[in-house]
């Protein structure tokens, strides 16, 4: 990890107009949902899904189509130190946000005499951690792929592929190709729910078997594929 | 340190349809500064990709002190200012040197001195380097780049089109910094079009051409009388003999006589204005006196098999 691209990634995330716009656009609502509707709990929090998006969108394809990773790679750092230094500082962005507006809401719960428990308050935060930190795995796989924001309509395009195939497997009772749009999907949003954590059982080893092999594919081929650039405009 | 060592490179485009470099071989030595030149499309910028470890070549290799272009050890000792510079525009003047301090992997202790230096280095002020970077102009992004490319003091320096979009002084500017460089004994690889920039600061100069060097110019011994000044008289020259002891009086040489042209070796512009005081004190009408192109302007315009290129 380098950590002047994290810390350099963070200050650029946290001051990008859009980014803040978007953040607060999708974090006030669910915050003014525990101040009126305490009795609704956490669940009006959602996941950290929208925030990831809104941090790892173009975190590296916009390094890429601005020409600016070129200045960049010029120095003594290594492309697999940028991948996963980019990662990383998505993810944290991310994390961070989250447990704020978990904070914030657990606070106004408590306030209006709801206040949950601190397990479910844990296992909340700890899912929206792994989320965080599998959603940034993906977005800097398609970011790598594609140059600027495209990375978003990859994204997109694989959902929607995912979703058709689950559909059309079910219509025909297609067991092996449900099982497999299932798979996508889950390779696409990598999840680990705590859940079962808070009434005393354990956490499905699938999944976190899953997650890791997730977030490791993604970060392996991430590298493989900027391994591979040529950054000369000369070659363009 | 053994410099830089080029061997038969050679680079495609369009899976070999497009030959970007053909055979280019090349020794660069240690402490020289050296000039690439060309036609647009002659390669020059595959060239620097490939030196810089930005493009893969298809055949033949580039080693810098003898390690890959590409290899760490070099990348640390090595600064770079592309052409088409494209900074994070959000970042300050200043903050953008100290994340490349940062990057380059400098000393954290002097971080804010270095970066001052440098701002102060390139004529930037401490409120442009407080600056966002989006609301510089050309000039200053490219004074910028450069302080940014000279961080830290590298021993290697790949400077592409440097001058480029930068007002008279910012040229001055930089044809200073790059003499601060070669004094402390860093290779320089300078990639321009600016041919009278390049005459003045290189070394050696590559004339590349469809991929290929065509010519290799040596500057440093014969710069001092590179130029060549053209008079044309209102009326007759005297003899050969009067205008020979008159240049000679100036410190220039007669090169060539043919009335009412007359062509002479100057070392600069006070050597060509006491060339002209000298000529017209020994009677001689002076109507015109023209400087003629460089020795890279003639070799750029007529080619290698032009006086003065040597392939």
């Amino acid at each position: 990890m380098n950590r002047a691209i994290v810390a350099t990634t963070l200050r650029q995330r946290f001051t990008s107009p859009m980014r803040v716009a978007l953040l607060l656009f999708f974090s006030v609502p669910p915050l003014l949902g525990a101040l009126f509707m305490p009795a609704a709990g956490l669940s009006l929090l959602g996941d950290s899904y929208g925030a990831a998006l809104v941090f790892a969108a173009g975190m590296i394809g916009q390094d890429v189509s601005s020409g600016t990773l070129q200045l960049l790679l010029a120095r003594p750092v290594r492309r697999s130190e940028y991948v996963l230094s980019r990662w990383l500082a998505v993810a944290l962005a991310t994390i961070a946000v989250v447990w704020t507006q978990i904070a914030i809401a657990t606070l106004l719960l408590g306030a209006r005499q709801a206040a949950p428990a601190a397990r479910d308050v844990l296992a909340l935060a700890g899912g929206d951690a792994l989320l965080a930190l599998g959603m940034a795995a993906v977005m800097a796989l398609l970011s790598s792929l594609a140059p600027g924001l495209a990375d978003l309509g990859l994204l997109l395009v694989a959902n929607v592929t995912a979703t058709a195939l689950g559909a059309f497997a079910q219509f025909r009772h297609w067991v092996a190709l449900a099982r497999g749009a299932q798979e996508i999907g889950r390779f696409l949003k990598p999840e680990v729910s705590l859940a079962p954590m808070l009434q005393g059982g354990a956490v499905s080893w699938f999944e976190i078997v899953s997650w890791l092999s997730t977030v490791t594919l993604c970060l392996a081929l991430a590298i493989a594929v900027t391994n591979r650039w040529e950054l000369s405009y000369a070659s363009s | 340190m053994t410099g830089i060592r080029i061997e038969t490179l050679t680079r495609t485009y369009r899976a070999g349809q497009v030959r970007a470099l053909d055979g280019v071989s090349l020794a660069i030595a240690p402490g020289e500064v050296f000039g690439i030149i060309g036609p647009n499309g002659a390669g020059k910028t595959t060239l620097l990709g490939c030196l810089l470890g930005f493009l893969r070549p298809d055949a033949g290799s580039i080693t810098v002190d003898g390690h890959a272009p590409d290899d760490l050890a070099i990348r640390r000792v090595t600064g770079y200012l592309p052409e088409r510079l494209t900074l994070d525009r959000w970042m300050s003047g200043a903050g953008f040197l100290a994340y490349h301090h940062a990057l380059a992997g400098l000393a954290a202790a002097s971080r804010a001195r270095d970066v001052a230096a440098a701002l102060e280095r390139v004529g930037l002020d401490a409120t442009a380097g407080a600056r966002a970077i989006r609301r510089y102009s050309r000039g200053m992004l490219q004074r910028l780049g450069l302080a940014q490319a000279l961080l830290g003091d590298p021993r290697y320096v790949f400077l592409d089109e440097p001058a480029s979009g930068v007002d008279p002084a910012g040229v001055v500017l930089f044809r200073r910094l790059l003499n601060e460089a070669r004094a402390r004994g860093a290779t320089v690889v300078l990639n321009s079009h600016q041919l009278d920039q390049v005459e003045r600061v290189c070394d050696r100069v590559a004339f590349v051409s469809r991929g290929r060097v065509e010519a290799m110019e040596t500057l440093a011994a014969g710069a001092a009388a590179a130029r060549v000044l053209r008079v044309r008289a209102a009326g007759a020259l005297p003899t050969r003999e009067a205008l020979a002891l008159a240049a000679a009086g100036a410190g220039a040489e007669l090169l060539e006589v043919a009335s009412p042209l007359a062509r002479f070796a100057v070392a600069d512009d006070a050597a060509a204005a006491r060339l002209v005081a000298a000529l017209v004190a020994a009677g001689v009408p002076v109507a015109e006196a023209a400087s003629e192109e460089g020795r890279l302007e003639r070799l750029f315009l007529e080619g290698p098999a032009a006086p003065g290129g040597s392939a």
